[in-house]
């Protein structure tokens, strides 16, 4: 009974209200094939009280679309005097291009905190390794471990200088020197994917803790390039209920089947069967 | 005017006509939480409770994607897992024995003596009210549909099932057949005291993009707004020939839903898929139930059951 301890114990319904929706890439962008990526920032004042380092909330989407599932999405911001939490989201389908045209003003219901986020323990010496729209779940860790004066190298990876839309976010807690970026043309860091970058960092620096959230083979390559220290992984699986109830977003770990939703999102990147 | 929203299912007396679907609601303790902290409701709101699929032994569900939307409902190949009807007694239904609300265990076997060993070890619990035979399940390779869509496998089951116990037997049935009604008599026949209408329908998902299938077992259960026809067509169809009550479901999200399946002639109703996109449809829709019976001037609510014409 007891193994499935209250890690929601703080997850609610709220109605939380449109501030205003961000498009991150130029409208030019927005229609073509590319990655499309936008920021919304939702007043929900409890949540963004609540809500720790890697946590996810489950959004409805607007009413009158055919859509019936929610959709998971990290925390990417918090502001606890305004009551502002704000998600970085990819357009991959329908149901992010519905969030994309939310109206401002308009409330939504977002269920949450949920999940188990980042434990970095009192690790002093970090790596956080974010691949696309992957670096947001690893911001609000980031402002923890900055906040305790722990040595962080951040790792950003994404395919053009454009998409790395996080990175001033970044350099806002940390000098330069230690966001680290990569893109898959070149046109901003290094040529080459995030892994190059860690494995490079890695000869150098024996961190303690390395978090990392991207595309599933980024994970893995990560996971496999440092086996002495802790690294834990954000995991993403389809999700209905995003609570526990339904077992729709299990993965294999090495012990059992977990879910994604209740177990995780974040997971100790060495028991995950990949 | 007060409402009386009681009915009676094959012998389990609900407070009011509503459960929730099996497999929506784990066994109901993530949703019990949520819902305690809108403090207005707990799982003593409904009137009853269905569990996930209960088997003999632990089974470990599908690999790979297990769901998939589509207009307006959604694919699942969950493929029952559950940790098994030893493991169910000692950790979810101690749980579930302290919420005062009747329990009705969902059971799943590969063949009819394993069902029967799992209602066997359930009958030495006081918390299970009743069982749902789910003999309709598409997730699964041998067992679940393959039983229900056969009048002689079906009856084989619910027989042995039948010797094992005098509690409330519902049985679950699945569309996927040419005729749903046949399959009913002779569950009726066997000794069911109430049938649950409908599990999912068969169905796929494909992705143009990698050409390949979603789901690695290729079919998987429909569920959601888009099978709500064919589930209302299906009790329509079987009230017309049985006459044990029926446990009406597929794709009910709101109270013209609810009524639509009890003038069909259900005379209970389960909320399933419409869970997942508000979780607290279920107790909201037993509110809104009372309310339109006002309005409408229906003093209880089992007068409803199988009066369209
Ligand atoms: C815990 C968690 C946190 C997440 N955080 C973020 C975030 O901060 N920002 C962000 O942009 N996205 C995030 N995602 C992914 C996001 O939920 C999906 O991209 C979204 O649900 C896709 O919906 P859609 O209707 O646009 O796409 P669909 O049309 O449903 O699918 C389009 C494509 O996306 C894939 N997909 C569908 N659902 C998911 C899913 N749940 N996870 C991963 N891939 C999926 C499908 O396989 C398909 O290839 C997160 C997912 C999880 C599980
Ligand atoms: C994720 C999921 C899991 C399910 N698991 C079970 C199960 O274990 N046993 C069962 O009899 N039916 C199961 N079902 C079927 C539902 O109980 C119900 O019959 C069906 O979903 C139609 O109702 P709905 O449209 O309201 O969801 C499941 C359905 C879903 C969506
Ligand atoms: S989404 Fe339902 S168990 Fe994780």
């Amino acid at each position: 009974m007891c193994e499935q301890s209250a890690v929601n114990s703080l997850a609610q319904d709220h109605r939380a209200l449109v501030v205003r929706i961000i498009h991150l890439t130029e409208p030019s962008d927005f229609d073509s094939k590319g990655v499309q990526l936008f920021q919304i920032d939702l007043e929900a004042g409890e949540l963004a009280a609540q809500v720790q380092p890697g946590q996810f909330v489950h959004m409805a989407l607007p009413q009158g679309s055919p859509h019936i599932l929610r959709r998971p999405i990290s925390v990417y911001k918090r502001d606890i005097f305004t009551g502002i939490v704000s998600l970085l989201i990819q357009i991959m389908g329908d149901g992010t291009r519905c969030l994309s045209s939310l109206e401002t003003g308009t409330h939504i219901p977002v269920l949450g905190p949920l999940g188990r986020g980042w434990n970095s323990g009192n690790s002093h010496s970090c790596l956080l390794v974010g691949g696309g729209v992957g670096a947001a779940p690893l911001y609000l860790l980031a402002e923890q471990l900055a906040a305790r004066g722990a040595h962080v190298d951040v790792v950003l990876g994404a395919a053009t200088a454009d998409l790395l839309v996080c990175e001033k976010s970044y350099t806002g807690l940390f000098s330069s020197e230690h966001v680290h970026l990569a893109t898959d043309d070149g046109s901003k860091g290094i040529k080459g994917f995030t892994t190059h970058v860690v494995a490079r960092l890695m000869q150098d620096c024996t961190y303690q803790y390395v978090a990392t959230c991207g595309p599933e083979p980024m994970l893995k390559a990560v996971v496999l390039q440092q086996p002495g220290a802790i690294i834990e992984v954000s995991l993403e699986r389809r999700m209905a209920c995003g609570i526990g109830a339904c077992l729709s977003c299990t993965f294999d770990s090495t012990q059992s089947r977990l879910r994604a939703c209740l177990d995780g999102p974040v997971f100790d990147g060495r028991e995950v069967c990949w | 005017m007060s409402v009386n929203l009681a009915v009676n299912l094959g012998g389990l007396g609900m407070k009011n006509p509503y459960t929730v679907a099996s497999g929506t609601f784990g066994s109901g303790r993530e949703y019990a939480e949520l819902w305690a902290r809108h403090d207005q409701y707990s799982l003593n709101t409904l009137g009853a409770l269905t569990t996930k699929g209960v088997s003999l032994e632990p089974w470990v569900g599908n690999p790979g994607v297990r769901i998939a939307e589509t207009a307006s409902g959604m694919l699942n190949s969950i493929g029952l897992q559950n940790p098994g009807v030893e493991h169910f007694c000692h950790h979810d239904l101690v749980w579930l024995s302290s919420q005062d609300v009747p329990v009705i265990v969902n059971v799943s076997g590969h063949r009819s003596n394993e069902y029967a060993q799992v209602i066997r070890r359930l009958e030495q619990e006081a918390a299970v009210a009743a069982y749902e035979v789910n003999i309709s399940c598409p997730n699964v390779d041998s067992g679940g549909m393959s039983f229900g869509t056969d009048p002689d496998a079906a009856a084989e089951v619910v027989v042995a099932c039948r010797k094992e116990t005098r509690k409330p037997l519902l049985v679950k049935l699945t569309p996927n057949v040419t005729d749903i009604t046949q399959i009913a008599c002779a569950v009726q026949e066997a000794g069911a005291d109430a049938l649950s209408l409908i599990n999912t329908v068969a169905g796929m998902a494909i992705d143009p993009l990698t050409r390949t299938r979603v789901f690695e077992r290729g079919v998987a259960g429909l569920s959601g707004p888009a099978i709500k026809p064919v589930a209302l067509l299906a009790v329509y169809r079987t009230a017309q020939v049985v006459s044990i009550p029926i446990l009406g479901m597929g794709g009910i999200r709101t109270v013209t839903d609810v009524v639509e399946f009890l003038l069909a002639g259900a005379t209970a109703v389960a909320i399933g898929t419409a869970s997942f996109g508000d979780p607290f449809c279920a107790p909201r829709l037993v509110a809104e139930l009372a309310h339109w019976c006002e309005t409408e001037g229906v003093r209880c609510v089992s007068e409803l059951t199988r009066s369209a014409i």
